[in-house]
């Protein structure tokens, strides 16, 4: 082989290759968050599979035009023409042939995921009636505890992990839509008057945690703001937290599942019952915080000037749990946000 | 030879030039009042979308509050289609499809005049809202029941302006489809049209089908809103669910029509600058029907997480479109192929067309599988996938028949350097701002709203993304200097500066009153080839040369 023809090839190489690293690169970003339930896990394979078939074909149809460009210029001065090609039934016939193949195999994957999706199970873990509305959310279980937002905060919709969830979708006024992104899953609240059946969604979270929502119709003024949070848990801690509920008492903590560490802290007298605590660095730990008089009062954690924790008031003699998220090693104080002269105390956060 | 001579009628008074635009019904003058009148809207729903970006630019509320933010995105999306980028294909279709079928005229003159004026009308009836107490807010879509509650003579403003803008298409398509089928010059048979006039044919035909469904519904919206109807609201026992089948039913085979004759022109501009004929002819031909049938299976696509909808069935007939969509592409490339290409300004639009319209299909066939659709479905993915359709599809389109026919119109050639600057501010300017939103959809962002968490993680992207935008605005000034500057003392173009092959490059530029001295002997889809290349040449094909019986056919009832 003469090496003109040789480096023409690797030129042509290089022309082909540079693009699809560039796409290489792109396509490594263009994913989904990692998904936290069971059919987010396959919407997400399937996605794998398509973005593989869509990079191909883009970087086959973009590398020919960056290709024909470079290559099929007209050179300066050059009046004659091209040879005139008006079409080929055989190759037409062929390059019908690739996209029908393609919408085949995409078509074929999507049903078999969409079977998947769409499976329901005969015995959900739990029942939620989910009730959009302009703008906020309730969620109701099946003869058990209504959930709303509170005090500004978005409203939080506790389920166990690893059971099925089933969820009522019904919308009070105009169209909403359940929207969890790292659930790779969303579905309408639409009001079908008197005879509609309401849409349902099922879906198994594979993860303890809190995951944020949203509302994903359009639906007037404050769409924006119509936001939810969903909490999954552990069945026991699931368990705990409703029958607490329904006994009354102030729900056990919930969230990062169960606590290394707990602090004790009471109130009184506008006062902390302890001037210091010490807590080991980089791990969550929990305080458990008992208001023992009618003046509220909270604990939250100050890094210097600045707040790294706020705990909920509690307003009355009461109990609650807050769960504080991981500190560096270093010192902290502990103050209440009411009475921040008289309620402050030191923390040790320890290697 | 077909020969025709056309007396310009005899104007022995002069009237003021205001007045003679005004009043005109000559197809060409028509169309430039359509393009202007088009850009003008693009430019207020530009604005629009810099006010929107702006917001978007970092979290927190900056200028917009909750329903001024509502409002904006509603009047951008509504004025992007309605007003600036169908008018501006149906003003090039106004101006070109005569001069290319060798006609004097479009069919009927009068109606024409009409179906324009009632766009300004429309459209200023759109905007009106924000002059009583703020414009519709309900998102292009106007989803019920929302749009049946909402308070506001701003959303009865933009049905009745919906319903102007409707009619005024309807007129303008049944216009297009007499002036193809009657007024064709002789020898000019169906299969010797341009591409271009394909396209309009099949976009004339689609709004003719489609558009009175949306006008239908837009009644029956004003009914429920103003006179307790109960077509739309569940609480008196209508169907929300039966408006999002209207609407599609009407907006699916609508993005066709945005995009088909996008397609026309550039299929009008990669022969012309490769210098070969376009690749396949007729397969495109079939292709843009098959593509005009399908539109009128997928609409519900747009419904998927309704819950409402046969899933397969839609999904499978949208991925379906892919087919006639990849021949146009795979005829498209093998037209460059072998080509002698001329990198002008109209040439690298075009290009830009391919390459922007390739990534808004891809991320369409993504979307026809239900599932992704289930997790992107109104979030950011679908934004950048309309955009990537919309504008960099169609309105690359627009851009690259403004430098092709910016000679005909005006008999100045843009000028090249300034139009090169445009092109490529545009080019990254548009990805900057459209490609991230890929990713932030893919993440989770909802389209529609006016704020985010700064928790999100939406914050960079969104940054690029205005910056991009703001790119895309900076770009239309070197356009406008170049307009502007050309119009006042541009290069000269001449008949036929690009060395086209179709009928508006036979006459004169701009063409006189009724268009044509003379028209050339029509043998092919390439009219002038033949005649600058003349007989015997080895690239013209023997059947060009063959009089058929159908010729005489045409002769004798010469449409003209
Ligand atoms: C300067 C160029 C443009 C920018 C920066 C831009 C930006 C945007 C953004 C950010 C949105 C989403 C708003 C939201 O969901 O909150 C949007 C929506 C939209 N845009 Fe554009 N756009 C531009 C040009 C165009 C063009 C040329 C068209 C059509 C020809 C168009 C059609 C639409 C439509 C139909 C919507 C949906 C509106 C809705 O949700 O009701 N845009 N645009
Ligand atoms: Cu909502």
């Amino acid at each position: 082989m003469q090496p003109t023809v040789a480096s023409s090839r690797l030129r042509k190489i290089l022309r082909a290759g540079a693009p699809m690293f560039l796409i290489g690169l792109l396509a490594g970003c263009l994913l989904p968050p990692e998904p936290k339930t069971e059919v987010g896990k396959d919407v997400f394979n399937l996605y794998i599979i398509v973005l593989f078939l869509a990079g191909i074909v883009f970087v086959a149809v973009e590398g020919f035009i960056v290709y024909a460009i470079v290559r099929y210029r007209r050179k300066p001065g050059d009046d004659t023409l091209p040879e005139q090609h008006h079409g080929n039934t055989k190759v037409e016939i062929i390059w019908t042939l690739i996209p029908t193949v393609i919408v085949f195999i995409l078509f074929g994957f999507s049903m078999a995921t969409l079977s998947e999706i769409e499976a329901r199970s005969e015995n959900p873990g739990v029942v939620v009636q989910v009730d959009g509305f302009q703008w906020d959310w309730t969620f109701r279980y099946e003869d058990g505890p209504v959930f709303n937002s509170e005090g500004g905060e978005p409203p939080v919709l506790r389920v166990p992990v690893g059971e099925p969830v089933r969820l009522v979708l019904n919308s009070l006024d105009v169209n909403h839509s359940f929207y969890v992104p790292q659930f790779l899953i969303k579905r309408d609240l639409i009001d079908l008057g008197e005879n509609g059946r309401d849409n349902e969604l099922e879906f198994t979270i594979t993860e303890a945690g809190t995951y944020a929502g949203q509302c994903a119709e359009f639906c007037g003024t404050a769409h924006a703001d119509m936001k939810f949070v969903v909490e999954a848990m552990e069945r026991e801690a699931f368990d705990e937290y409703m029958a607490a509920l329904a006994s009354g008492e102030t729900p056990p903590p919930t969230g990062g599942g169960e606590c290394s560490t707990t602090i004790e802290i009471k109130a009184n007298n506008t006062q902390f019952d302890i001037g210091e605590f010490e807590v080991p660095a980089d791990t969550d730990f929990c305080i458990a915080f008992e208001n023992q008089e009618a003046v509220p009062h909270n604990v939250a954690i100050y890094d210097g000037g600045e707040a790294t924790f706020t705990g909920d008031f509690v307003n009355e003699p009461g109990s609650i749990t807050y769960n504080v998220p991981a500190l560096p090693a270093g010192e902290f104080r502990f103050i209440c946000d009411a009475h921040p002269q008289a309620m402050v105390g030191d923390v040790t956060v320890t290697e | 030879m077909a020969t025709t001579t056309l007396e310009p009628r005899a104007g022995t008074y002069q009237r003021s030039w205001v007045l003679d635009w005004l009043t005109t019904v000559d197809h060409k003058k028509i169309g430039i009042l359509y393009i202007v009148n088009s850009f003008l809207f693009f430019f207020a729903a530009g604005i629009l979308a810099l006010l929107i970006r702006s917001e978007l630019a970092i979290p927190g509320i900056q200028f917009l509050d909750q329903n001024t933010y509502n409002q904006a995105f509603t009047m951008h999306g509504t004025i992007m289609l309605f007003l600036f980028i169908i008018p501006a294909l149906s003003g090039f279709g106004n101006y070109i499809v005569p001069l290319q079928l060798g006609a004097p005229d479009m069919a009927f003159p009068r109606i024409n005049a009409l179906s324009f004026w009632l766009l300004p009308l429309g459209g200023l009836l759109i905007f009106s809202g924000y002059l009583f107490g703020g414009a519709a807010a309900e998102g292009w879509t106007g989803y019920a029941p929302l749009t049946n509650r909402s308070e506001g003579v701003g959303t009865d403003l933009w049905i009745i302006g919906l319903a102007l803008v409707g009619t005024a298409s309807i007129l303008g398509a049944v216009n297009f489809i007499a002036t193809i089928f009657k007024m064709r010059a002789p020898g000019m048979t169906l299969f010797r049209m341009p591409i271009f006039v394909w396209t309009m044919l099949v976009t004339a035909v689609l709004i003719l089908l489609a558009t009175p469904v949306l006008a239908a519904g837009l009644i029956a919206l004003f009914i429920d809103r103003n006179y307790g109807g109960s077509f739309f609201d569940p609480s008196v026992g209508g169907n929300p669910v039966l408006w999002q089948h209207i609407f599609w039913f009407f907006g699916h085979p609508e993005v066709y029509i945005v995009i088909l004759p996008a397609m026309g022109v550039v299929s009008e501009i990669l022969p012309v600058f490769s210098r070969k004929p376009l690749f396949g002819y007729r397969a495109f031909v079939f292709a843009t029907i098959a593509i005009g049938l399908l539109s009128f299976s997928v609409w519900a696509h747009h419904m998927f997480t309704t819950g409402s909808v046969l899933l397969p069935f839609f999904s499978f007939m949208t991925a379906l479109i892919a087919i006639p969509t990849g021949i146009k592409m795979f005829n498209w490339l093998a037209t460059l192929w072998r080509g002698k290409l001329i990198l002008a300004t109209p040439m690298l639009f075009a290009l830009g067309f391919l390459s922007m319209f390739l990534i808004g299909g891809i991320s369409g066939v993504m979307l026809a599988s239900p599932p992704i659709d289930f997790h992107v479905q109104d979030t950011y993915f679908v934004v950048a996938h309309l955009h990537y359709v919309f504008f960099g599809g169609s309105v690359f389109g627009v851009f690259a028949a403004m430098y092709y026919w910016f000679p005909k119109m005006t008999g100045r050639k843009l000028n090249e350097p300034l139009g090169k600057i445009h092109f490529w501010m545009h080019f990254i300017g548009f990805n900057l701002a459209f490609f991230p939103m890929h990713q932030l959809g893919l993440d989770g962002m909802p389209r529609r709203i006016s704020d985010y968490s700064p928790d999100a993680g939406w914050t960079l992207l969104n940054m690029v993304s205005t910056v991009g935008a703001f790119m895309i605005a900076a770009s239309i000034i070197p356009f406008l200097i170049n307009v502007i500057a050309t119009f006042i003392n541009g290069e000269p173009a001449g008949d036929n500066p690009w060395e086209g092959n179709t009928l508006e490059w036979a006459t004169t530029s701009p063409p006189p009153p009724y268009n044509f001295d003379r028209l050339p002997p029509i043998h092919s889809e390439r009219p002038l080839f033949f005649l600058t290349h003349g007989h015997g040449h080895a690239a013209v094909r023997p059947e060009d040369l063959e009089e058929t019986a159908e010729d005489d056919v045409e002769r004798r009832d010469g449409a003209v």
